[in-house]
C-alpha cells in the first residue's frame, strides 16, 4: 500500500517540477530521464522479464530516429505519422532481429544481436545519400502535434512526461496480463513453459516487438528534441548506459529501472562528467554489480534489510 | 589480363583472410576452452596496438622489439582479465561472463582514449612500403609478414595444445571441466592459462594487423564484429574451423569488392553469418570444440 503512495508522490513531483523550476536546464535533465524511461523500459521487457540479453536496443532506437527523421524532412509529413512510423520501424526491426536470433543457442544469441546493431551503424555510416554519413543530419525540425509547434522545454517536458507515463503503463499492462505471465515463466524456466503449452518463441517475438516500438518511438523523441542524429545513435554507449540503468535499478521490476534512468541521466549532470570519463565508470560500477550484486542493487539492499531483522 | 586481375584478387583475398584468422584465434580459444564470450575481445587487441605504438614512437624502440615486449604486456592483462572477469563468473549463468567481459571492454577502450585522445595515430614499420613481384602478382610487405606471424603462430598454438601437459589439460577442459576435475585439475589455473593465452594472441593480432590501419580507441568495434561473423562462420569454438572460415571469409570479401562494390564487401561477413545460422545454426564445421 505505501509503495502505491510512493508512485503517487512521484508522479506528483514530476508534475509539478516545471511550475516550481523555470530553469531550462532542469527541464532538459527531466526531458532526458523522460525519453531513458520509455527506453530502459524497452530493455527491461526483453533482458529483465523475457530473460533475454538482447544488445539490439540502440538498433530500434536508432531505427526510430532515423525513420522520424527522414519522413519528416524529406517528405514533411505530419509528425503523428512520423512518430507512427517510427515506432513500427523500431516493431519491425526487432522482429526482424528476433526471427533468426532467437533461433539460436544463448551465446549466438547475443552475438547476432550485437552484430546487427553494428551492421546498421556500418550502413548509417556509408549511405551517404539517405543519411549524410558521419556528418549526420542537423535542424531536424520541432514537431507539430494538432497544430502546435512543440518549441518550449515547458511543452516538451509535459509530453515526454506522458510518453514516459505510456510506456510504463503499457509495460504494466503486458507484466500483468495472461502474455506477462507466460514471459517469466518462459523467463524462469522455459522447458516447464514448454511443457505447460507456452509458445515460447511466440511470447519472445512479441517481447522484441513491443520492445522494439518503445524504443523506436524513443528514438523519434529523441530526434527531434535533440535535433540533431548520426550513425552514434545505433552506438554502443546507448547500449552501456542502458544496461547500467536497468541492471542497476533492478531488471524483472517495473519501477526499478526508472529509477536507474533517473539517477544515471541526472547523476553525471550534477557531477559534470566528460563522456570519457562518464563511460570509464559505468564500466567499473557494471563490472562491480555484476560480480557483487548478481540480482542487481535493489534486491541486494533487501537482502541487507531483511537479514537485520532477525 | 582478366586472369590476373582473379589472381590478384584471390592472393588479395588470402592475405586479408589472414588478418582475420589472427583476429577470430584469441575468441576462439577462450570460447573453446571455457565456453565464454570475451566481450572484451576487440579491446585485447585496440590495447595491443596502442601499447605497440608507444614503445614504437614515444620509447623509440624497433618494430621488432616493441612488438616483442607487447606479448608479455599483454599476457599480464589476460591474467587480469581472467582474475576480474572470468574467473568470477565460471560457475554462473553464462550473461555474468559477458557482462562482465562487456564491462572491462568499456573501461579499457576509455582508459585509452583519457591517456591517448581520439586523434588517429600510427603504427609505421619498415615493411609497409615494400612489396614483391611474382608472375605479375603483387605481395605487400606487410601484409606478408602477417602471414608469416599468423602461420608461425597458428602452428606453434597447435604445437602446445597437442604436445604440452598445459596444452593436453587445456583440450581436456575444454571437453569436459567436470571430468577435469574428478582426476585432479585445476580448473581455475587453465582458466588464468586461458585467459593469457587468448590475450597473447590479441597481442600478436594487433602487431601483426594494426600498422595496416589507423589507431583508435573504438577499432576493436570493427575487429570484434569481424571475429564474431569468422567465428560464428566457423562454428563456436572450432579453431580449424575458424581458420578456413576466416580465409573463406577474406577471399569472398575480395571478389565481392573487386568484382561488384565496396559496400557489397562490407555486406560480405553479415551476410555470410545470417546465412549460416538459418541454414546450419551450428556453423559450417560444426559446434563440437575441437582444438
Amino acid at each position: 500500500m505505501t509503495s502505491r503512495y510512493l508512485v503517487l508522490a512521484a508522479w506528483g513531483v514530476a508534475l509539478l517540477v516545471p511550475l516550481v523550476s523555470t530553469s531550462s536546464y532542469v527541464l532538459h535533465v527531466g526531458i532526458m530521464t523522460g525519453i531513458f524511461v520509455i527506453l530502459v523500459q524497452s530493455l527491461n521487457l526483453v533482458l529483465g522479464y523475457s530473460g533475454l540479453l538482447s544488445l539490439a536496443t540502440p538498433a530500434f532506437f536508432g531505427m526510430g530516429a532515423y525513420c522520424t527523421t527522414l519522413l519528416s524532412l524529406r517528405y514533411g509529413l505530419d509528425n503523428a505519422l512520423t512518430f507512427a512510423a517510427a515506432a513500427i520501424a523500431g516493431l519491425s526491426t526487432g522482429v526482424l532481429v528476433g526471427i533468426p536470433s532467437l533461433r539460436l543457442s544463448r551465446h549466438s544469441f547475443v552475438i547476432v544481436t550485437l552484430s546487427f546493431t553494428l551492421l546498421l551503424q556500418l550502413v548509417a555510416y556509408n549511405w551517404v545519400d539517405l543519411t549524410r554519413g558521419a556528418m549526420g543530419i542537423a535542424s531536424i525540425p520541432a514537431p507539430r502535434l494538432f497544430g502546435m509547434a512543440w518549441t518550449d522545454k515547458f511543452v516538451w517536458y509535459y509530453v515526454v512526461l506522458v510518453m514516459a507515463a505510456l510506456a510504463i503503463g503499457v509495460m504494466q499492462a503486458i507484466v500483468g496480463s495472461r502474455i506477462g505471465r507466460a514471459m517469466i515463466a518462459t523467463r524462469d524456466n522455459e522447458p516447464l513453459a514448454v511443457a505447460v503449452g507456452i509458445d515460447t518463441f511466440r511470447i519472445k517475438i512479441f517481447a522484441f516487438a513491443v520492445s522494439g516500438a518503445l524504443a523506436g518511438l524513443g528514438g523519434a523523441v529523441y530526434a527531434h528534441y535533440l535535433t540533431f542524429i548520426d550513425p552514434g545513435v545505433f552506438g554502443f554507449s546507448f547500449t552501456e548506459t542502458l544496461l547500467i540503468m536497468v541492471i542497476l535499478g533492478g531488471s524483472g521490476t517495473l519501477w526499478g529501472p526508472v529509477i536507474g534512468a533517473l539517477v544515471f541521466t541526472a547523476l553525471p549532470e550534477l557531477l559534470r562528467l566528460t563522456p570519457e570519463v562518464r563511460s570509464l565508470a559505468y564500466g567499473v560500477i557494471l563490472l562491480a554489480v555484476v560480480l557483487a550484486m548478481p540480482k542487481g542493487v535493489a534486491s541486494w539492499v533487501g537482502q541487507r534489510l531483511d537479514r537485520r531483522q532477525p | 589480363m582478366d586472369g590476373q586481375l582473379l589472381g590478384q584478387l584471390a592472393v588479395n583475398g588470402v592475405m586479408v583472410g589472414f588478418d582475420y584468422a589472427l583476429w577470430a584465434v584469441g575468441l576462439t580459444v577462450i570460447f573453446g576452452i571455457l565456453q565464454q564470450v570475451n566481450f572484451a575481445h576487440g579491446e585485447l587487441y585496440m590495447l595491443a596496438a596502442f601499447l605497440l605504438q608507444w614503445l614504437l614512437n614515444r620509447l623509440g624502440l624497433a618494430y621488432e622489439a616493441s612488438f616483442a615486449l607487447v606479448l608479455p604486456a599483454m599476457a599480464a592483462v589476460g591474467l587480469l582479465l581472467a582474475k576480474c572477469a572470468l574467473l568470477p563468473t565460471l560457475r554462473r549463468p553464462f550473461e555474468a561472463a559477458i557482462l562482465a567481459t562487456l564491462a572491462v571492454g568499456i573501461i579499457l577502450q576509455n582508459a585509452v582514449r583519457l591517456t591517448f585522445g581520439a586523434s588517429p595515430l600510427r603504427i609505421p614499420t619498415r615493411y609497409e612500403f615494400q612489396s614483391l613481384e611474382i608472375f605479375g602478382l603483387l605481395f605487400f610487405g606487410q601484409r606478408l609478414v602477417i602471414v608469416g606471424i599468423a602461420l608461425t603462430s597458428l602452428l606453434a598454438l597447435f604445437g602446445f595444445l597437442r604436445f604440452t601437459p598445459i596444452g593436453t589439460a587445456l583440450r581436456a577442459a575444454a571437453q569436459n571441466k567436470d571430468a577435469c576435475q574428478m582426476v585432479g585439475i585445476d580448473i581455475r589455473r587453465l582458466t588464468l592459462w586461458t585467459a593469457g593465452l587468448g590475450s597473447v594472441l590479441c597481442g600478436i593480432a594487433g602487431g601483426a594487423v594494426a600498422p595496416l590501419y589507423d589507431l583508435y580507441p573504438s577499432m576493436g568495434t570493427d575487429v570484434v564484429f569481424k571475429s564474431f561473423a569468422v567465428v560464428i562462420i566457423g562454428g563456436m569454438g572450432n579453431l580449424w574451423g575458424a581458420v578456413l572460415a576466416a580465409l573463406t571469409l577474406g577471399l569472398a570479401e575480395s571478389f565481392a569488392g573487386g568484382l561488384g562494390s565496396a559496400a557489397l564487401r562490407d555486406a560480405t561477413s553479415f551476410t555470410a553469418m545470417i546465412l549460416i545460422l538459418l541454414i546450419r545454426p551450428s556453423g559450417i564445421f560444426g559446434r563440437v570444440v575441437r582444438l
